[in-house]
């Protein structure tokens, strides 16, 4: 007995060792990394800026909650930017962004200004907001990136009303689509009053996710749309009155089908997981989301049925860029401008596309005759939609102020009876 | 000489057909404890599983093939997430031990409030506490650090471990070190042979709760180990969020599998109480 005790005291004590080894090793994040003035940055030409990080490591902030993205962010693409640049990628599994700023607003509280352990990072929205706000990105920067050109112009105007100035690049494309199993009802309802009239028909079929959720909250907006006459009147900031009676509106509505609702509207589910998993189980008819390739994933992942189809309103739905920006406090700026334009390339866009099932996002426009047919001649899964059929359908998300508000109101006024 | 025996001593054990609401409870842990493991076993390899029918339709091995997968970083953030547990629940057992001591034999004055500040990182909301100690950390370097990591992880398993040691301390008639000493025994000698088996149950339940609370950390990790230090909640819980069933269900039994061997390795002290597990034995060694 007493043998055995000592040989696990032993065995802890020669474990207790290792960390130490593993802690020195990793002291040193984005070794030989190299640190750039965004001021020098226009006196250089691209040419030299793309051979500055060679030999680095770029730390990407990214969500890392996918089979599919992961193998291929630390599989191909690392393999690819090893191989043109030199770069080493590492991706940095980070939350949602949210936290990734607060840590950056601490850093920069306690004035640690170089050295930071993320390189880039992905973002969009009222984090971006936040984070300029705080003034934690380097930059402007995206005007040197040739690849900027490609995109349409308007996705570096402003994000979700914010003016982004050159602190952010856009890189991938949202937009929003609703879900439905074509093999229950052959056509589902595709303006909101005939949605309306299909859940009032229906009791007990249709749900979304409780606000403030990305994706329920989204929902609301197309109410807001409709009922406050069209995308275009939210887009010059803020309108109180046309909000006022646009959200009365909305408001009315939502208390009104409530009962119509699951579980009678008595609780909703808390994110578009729990909605996708209510419909994949046939407890409700519709499930929603921001990645139009979302439901042909799922197919394929057998998660929902073959059957599985995706639409958008023939008013238009919502859809938005995410973009890529660099922390103040970055290592290595060098080699995240490196990578965000070799994500931002038609190349890699394409391979994101067949790969990821992501929006190919560039300006159609500005793309070459054989460019074009590669873009439309990608293959997309079951239930997506066509690339045309998207754009066509695209509306613009509204100034962030409506944003909150109407997630405010929500809470206020619907889920109590 | 089964269970009951060998454990109860001469106490004797009771007959075997054992009561009504003991069943229950049994019947109750059962479900609670295995009955979902098993479940997460179908579902990782379950490919088409819709309610309402009883098993998946289709089966795949796409998400432990996943989880075997270089991209996935599983073997890292596995190792990664045993020795941060292990360092955490030998530092919380050696830290918690002299304070333990204080607080269950000595009368100290005001020992209730002292063991109310004890415990009061227990109380506070890990958030809003992670948050602050981020800021700290940055001073002094500990932020995205391993050590950073094992320093933040101790705030909670620091109090449990007390509060064990504490109690198991206070049952033990400690003038039996005295009586060692007497005897000519070093403190050494006296910790070894007469201290440590009297409170060795408690020791075990000590270091495997610290084990386990730092095994299971989420937010101190991300936000002080900034995603620079990857164990293994963080990787499942970007897939938890994410909906992937299958491969949230093969992490989650990853997950278990170590939390699983550790206890058993010191679950044979945690379970039965000290005084009837060869102490008497040692005693006698002693004198």
């Amino acid at each position: 007995m007493k043998e055995i005790r000592f040989r696990e005291v032993g065995l802890l004590l020669w474990l207790l060792f290792i960390p130490g080894g593993i802690a020195c090793e990793r002291s040193s994040p984005g070794n030989r990394a190299v640190d750039l003035d965004p001021a020098r940055l226009t006196a250089m030409s691209w040419a030299e800026v793309e051979s500055l990080p060679r030999g680095t490591t770029v730390n990407f902030a990214m969500w890392a909650g996918d089979e599919t993205r992961n193998r291929y962010f630390r599989g191909a693409l690392t393999d690819e930017l090893r191989r043109r640049y030199g770069v080493e990628l590492r991706v940095v599994p980070l939350g949602d962004g949210a936290e990734a700023i607060t840590r950056l607003l601490n850093e920069k509280a306690v004035g640690k200004s170089r050295g930071g352990s993320i390189d880039m990072i992905w973002i969009n929205g009222e984090n971006f907001g936040t984070a300029r706000q705080g003034g934690v990105l380097w930059g402007p920067f995206a005007a040197v990136l040739p690849n900027l050109t490609r995109y349409p112009a308007e996705a570096s105007w402003r994000d979700f009303g914010t003016p982004i100035e050159g602190y952010e690049a856009p890189w991938q494309r949202a937009h929003f689509v609703l879900a439905w199993d074509s093999a229950r009802f052959p056509t589902p309802p595709t303006t909101i009053p005939e949605l309306i009239d299909w859940i009032r028909a229906n009791p007990g079929r249709f749900t979304y996710a409780a606000p403030p959720d990305f994706t329920g909250s989204v929902f609301l907006r197309h109410l807001l749309y409709h009922f406050g006459g069209g995308a275009e009147k939210f887009q010059s900031g803020f309108d109180e009155a046309l909000f006022q009676t646009a959200a009365a509106r909305v408001i009315e509505l939502l208390r009104e089908i409530r009962p119509f609702l699951w579980r009678r509207g008595e609780t909703y589910p808390a994110n578009p997981r729990e909605v996708d998993r209510l419909f994949a189980n046939r407890e409700i008819d519709f499930t929603m989301s921001y990645g139009p390739s979302f439901a042909s994933e799922r197919i394929a992942r057998g998660e929902f049925p073959l059957t599985a189809r995706t639409f958008v309103f023939s008013t238009g739905t919502i859809g938005n860029y995410s973009y890529l920006a660099i922390p103040f406090n970055a290592a290595n700026p060098a080699g995240a401008l490196v990578v965000i334009n070799h994500l931002m390339s038609f190349d890699s866009l394409i391979d994101q596309s067949r790969i990821l099932g992501s929006v190919f996002p560039l300006d159609p426009e500005r793309l070459t005759e054989l460019e074009r047919s590669q873009v439309t001649g990608l293959e997309r899964g079951p239930a997506t939609l066509s690339i045309e059929e998207l754009t066509r359908h695209l509306l613009p998300e509204p100034d962030y102020r409506y944003i909150d508000r109407l997630e405010r109101e929500w809470r206020e006024k619907v889920p109590q009876p | 000489m089964r269970l009951g025996t060998s454990g109860r001593g001469e106490r004797g054990s009771l007959p075997v057909p054992i009561g009504r609401i003991e069943l229950a409870g049994l019947v109750v842990l059962l479900a609670a404890g295995p009955a979902p493991v098993l479940l997460q076993l179908v579902s990782s390899v379950g490919h088409s599983w819709f309610w309402p029918d009883l098993a998946p339709s289709a089966w795949s091995w796409r998400a432990w093939r996943y989880a075997v997968s270089p991209e996935a970083g599983i073997p890292g953030a596995l190792f990664n997430s045993l020795m941060i547990a292990i360092v955490v629940a030998t530092l919380a057992v050696t830290v918690a031990l002299p304070a333990a001591r204080a607080l269950a034999l000595y009368a100290l004055p005001g020992r209730r409030w002292l063991h109310f500040m004890l415990m009061l990182p227990l109380l506070a909301p890990p958030l809003a506490l992670t948050m602050g100690m981020h800021v700290l950390f940055l001073r002094y370097g500990l932020a995205d650090t391993l050590t950073g990591v094992v320093i933040v992880h101790l705030v909670p398993s620091v109090p449990y471990a007390t509060m064990v040691l504490t109690a198991s301390l206070a049952r033990v008639d400690i003038r039996l070190e005295a009586q060692a000493r007497t005897l000519g025994a070093t403190p050494v000698r006296v910790w070894r042979h007469v201290t440590l088996p009297l409170i060795r149950s408690g020791v075990a339940t000590a270091f495997g709760f610290a084990f386990l609370i730092s095994w299971s950390q989420y937010l101190t990790t991300l936000i002080i180990g900034g995603g620079q230090v990857l164990t293994l909640p963080l990787v499942l819980v970007a897939f938890q969020q994410s909906g992937d069933e299958s491969v949230s269900s093969v992490l989650s039994l990853i997950f278990l599998a170590p939390a699983v061997l550790i206890l058993t390795m010191v679950g044979r002290w945690m379970v039965l109480p000290d005084n009837e597990r060869g102490v008497g034995r040692e005693r006698d060694q002693v004198s």
